[in-house]
């Protein structure tokens, strides 16, 4: 295994971790294109497992598009195509012909931007991504409800309710909800796409908190536009600007003394 | 400022502008036009329930059930203004037969009944006698005798006209050419004319003119007498014809006595009297000049007072179509309207996904958008057309139910096609990306969180598209509406497919027979309204059936 490049300073100058880590996902001179439009420049980059990875950057920096190439939800808009460069998950090109997109995204859950729950009872979310697997037996979906339910923190709120329709929850339970839809499917990997731009305080809180517990098992990338939240919550931070990675480091590091002028004017709120 | 102003002005106060005319003008304008939409409708729903009313609440008790659950029949009108009385044909015959029967038992309860049925038997028995097999040969000869003149003396003068033609031309004001084409028409006419009035021969009829046909079609002189020749000699060996078919005749009238006695009833007297009387009218053909007609005569007076007690005078004034009620046409419009349905929406939904979900943008997507956007602009008759020569004739299926349900289904397939795809669409993308995100196949996407939440909108408007369809009379006439069948469909099948291949009658096809193909009159006016009232109600049931169908989905799946 090569040196990681320079986007990967956690390895000369961690502070926590001593030992080298096999990474969970690996970019490498990723270029992506929506048509002629190239939105991703030569993007190199390596998340960890079991790290909360923070993308921060102003409007139409390539930050979600990365995130959505993670699990391969790009292939939906038409004319996206990879320019050169790869994106490795256990050291498998996502982009391999021999790559099972299905098969992939359970691996890789998504949690969206908006919360969107599908007009069913909460039970029928939660137990989706099992019943399209051809899971049958109503003990296993019934734990499996259960758990996913109690690791996203909502169980003790909906138990009552588990038939219920979805959309009688509040906003902030919504997005729990569709976190544990996505833990039932029992992702590695979970891609979260602004979780909380569409919630109150309290709510994000919540969900912070939920986030910060899911650490423990999944590799978490979370894209926002608050900066505040990506300082709370995740262990790296990476800043795109005009689809380039300017600078990826410890959110501490980030926030506090950044190595490059334009993040530093970002931070402190000179622009974006 | 330098005057004393009249009023107090403050900087609020109206002006008349050209924006503030326009305004209420534009409002007026607007309001008009609504109100004026309203009263239409109102007019026409109004116009079409007060008149279908009366038919449907006429007669005895609060609804007419006779117009709802009995087959089109012919009005019987008996007497006028205030006493007149209105039966449907099966009503009227019912009626007959009660009076029949009342004045039957009447005459059986008379003193000379007994005399008179004894003398009725003597009669028949002695005509019976008479008709041996020598007096019908010789009875046939004198026929033929006399038919053989007359014809002989026919082909003579068209002999002599062809043979004269210069001299008789001119009298007639007709060129040389145009005789012989005339002799050969002539001629074929007069065949079929034979063959009418004497049914008995068609058959022999119809052989000598197939074999003599190319003679007369290239006719000349000599042509003509061979002809000639041959038709003597055909009537010649006719009357072996004759004989057997009389024979056959004579039969069925022993039977009908004999059954007359044993039953017992007006009925079988009824059938009797009427075969005697059918005989009889042959049978003078043929004796027309024989003197030995005493047994005869006696026969038909010994029946007379039978017959009169038969005959029940019921006189009334008659109108096809405008009796009975329109019970086939309901279950046939339901057939065709479900059928249709089931076929467009499976049709249309799989084609709205393929365009919504698999279709990617391109030429060949944009031409069959195009051509469904046509589709909806094609007349309702091209569609009769299309089916007509697509289902009927060339996939030979006739008038059938499948034939009326695949028409009716591509004619409202664009409607369907669009108002799913519509559906389709407004689905959030939300859904499609989180089931694909927790590791869905496209298929399974668009299954389980696509098409469930889309499937309100797609029944309500390919319901209501299929229910203005069935209103439609263009595109059945051909393919596959009925203007009177006595079956209902599930009736008389042989085999189930048989279900499938039947023409069926329908409410539209029926407004349209009753109001433009029959006399017109008071009596129609009423069926044609009460049609249209009870398919306002089925329409508007359909209508209201798919919104209660769409909140109900709705409220199931709501977000």
């Amino acid at each position: 295994m090569q040196e990681a490049p320079t986007a990967n300073p956690e390895n000369s100058s961690s502070e926590n971790t001593e030992e080298y880590r096999e990474p969970a996902i690996r970019i490498k001179e990723l270029d992506f294109l929506y048509g002629n439009n190239q939105v991703i420049h030569n993007v190199t980059l390596d998340i960890f497992p079991k790290e909360i990875m923070a993308f921060i950057g102003p409007s139409g920096c390539g930050k979600s598009t990365l995130l959505r190439c993670l699990n391969r939800m790009n292939d939906l808009v038409e004319g996206a195509r990879i320019g050169k460069g790869s994106i490795e998950i256990h050291g498998v090109d996502l982009h391999d012909k021999s790559v099972d997109v299905i098969e992939l995204r359970k691996k890789v859950g998504m949690v969206f931007q908006k919360s969107n729950p599908f007009p069913k009872s909460i039970y029928q979310n939660v137990a989706y991504g099992l019943q399209i697997q051809g899971v049958k037996s109503k003990r296993v979906v019934d734990q499996k409800v259960e758990e996913s339910l109690r690791k996203a923190a909502l169980w003790e709120e909906v138990k009552d309710r588990l038939n219920e329709n979805a959309y009688g929850l509040s906003g902030g339970q919504q997005q729990r909800l569709c976190i544990a839809r996505t833990l039932a499917v029992e992702p590695e990997i979970i891609l979260m796409d602004e979780p909380c731009s569409a919630l109150d305080p309290v709510a994000t809180g919540r969900v912070e908190e939920l986030i910060l517990e899911l650490k423990n098992e999944y590799t978490i990338v979370v894209v926002t536009h608050n900066m505040q939240q990506a300082g709370r919550i995740s262990d790296r931070t990476a800043f795109f600007y005009l689809g380039k990675l300017i600078e990826c480091d410890l959110t501490k590091k980030i926030f506090l003394n950044p190595s490059k002028q334009q993040t530093e004017d970002y931070i402190s709120g000179k622009f974006g | 400022m330098m005057s004393a102003q009249k009023e107090p002005k403050h900087p609020f106060t109206p002006r008349l502008s050209r924006e503030r005319i326009q305004e209420t003008f534009v409002f007026g304008l607007l309001r008009g036009m609504t109100f004026f939409v309203l009263f239409c409708a109102a007019f026409l729903f109004w116009d079409i329930l007060s008149k279908g009313a009366g038919k449907i609440f006429e007669g005895e008790g609060l609804i007419n059930w006779e117009f709802l659950t009995e087959h089109p029949q012919t009005l019987h009108v008996i007497g006028e203004g205030e006493d007149e009385i209105k039966l449907s044909s099966s009503n009227y015959y019912r009626l007959k037969d009660e009076k029949m029967y009342e004045k039957w038992n009447t005459f059986k309860g008379t003193s000379d009944y007994k005399n008179k049925r004894n003398q009725l038997f003597e009669a028949s028995k002695a005509i019976q006698d008479e008709w041996t097999d020598q007096a019908l040969v010789l009875a046939d000869a004198r026929f033929i005798e006399r038919e053989q003149g007359k014809l002989s003396d026919k082909f003579s003068f068209w002999t002599e006209l062809v043979t004269n033609f210069e001299s008789t031309a001119s009298d007639f004001e007709i060129k040389r050419e145009e005789v012989l084409p005339m002799v050969s028409q002539f001629m074929l006419g007069h065949f079929e004319k034979e063959r009418g009035r004497l049914q008995l021969l068609s058959d022999q009829l119809m052989l000598f003119r197939a074999q003599q046909y190319p003679k007369i079609e290239n006719l000349t002189k000599e042509n003509l007498k061979q002809i000639q020749l041959a038709y003597n000699q055909f009537l010649a060996q006719a009357p072996q014809t004759y004989n057997l078919a009389m024979r056959e005749f004579g039969e069925e009238a022993t039977i009908t006595f004999n059954d007359f006695y044993s039953k017992e009833g007006p009925k079988e007297f009824g059938r009797f009297a009427e075969a005697l009387v059918a005989y009889s009218s042959v049978r003078q053909t043929f004796l027309e000049e024989d003197q030995n007609m005493s047994n005869w005569d006696d026969l038909q007076q010994c029946l007379s007072p039978f017959k009169e007690a038969m005959t029940v005078a019921l006189p009334s004034r008659d109108f096809a179509y405008s009796g009975g009620g329109i019970f086939p046409a309901i279950v046939g419009t339901l057939l065709l309207v479900v059928g249709a349905m089931a076929i467009s929406i499976v049709l249309g939904v799989f084609c709205a996904i393929f365009l919504a979900e698999y279709g990617k943008s391109g030429k060949f997507i944009s031409m069959v958008r195009l051509a469904i956007l046509n589709l909806a602009g094609v007349p309702s008759i091209i569609f009769g057309l299309f089916g007509f020569g697509l289902f009927v004739i060339f996939l030979d299926w006739n008038v059938s139910l499948l034939a009326g349900w695949f028409t009716l289904a591509f004619m409202v397939l664009p409607i369907v096609i669009t108002a799913s795809e519509e559906a389709l669409r407004s689905i959030p993308q939300g859904f499609r990306e989180s089931s694909l995100a927790l590791g869905a196949t496209k298929w399974t996407m668009i299954k389980t969180s696509v098409l469930p939440f889309a499937m309100p909108g797609i029944l309500t408007s390919s319901i209501l598209g299929v229910a203005r369809a069935a209103g439609e009379t263009a595109p059945i006439m051909f393919t596959a509406a009925y203007a009177k069948r006595s079956e209902l469909p599930w009736e008389g099948l042989e085999h189930w497919t048989d279900f499938f291949f039947q023409g069926v009658m329908a409410l539209p096809y029926h407004i349209y027979v009753v109001s433009a193909k029959i006399p017109q009159n008071e009596y129609t006016a009423d069926m044609q309204y009460g049609t249209a009232f009870i398919f306002l109600l089925l329409v508007v049931g359909i209508a209201s059936l798919s919104i209660m169908l769409r909140n109900r989905l709705r409220k199931k799946y709501r977000w």
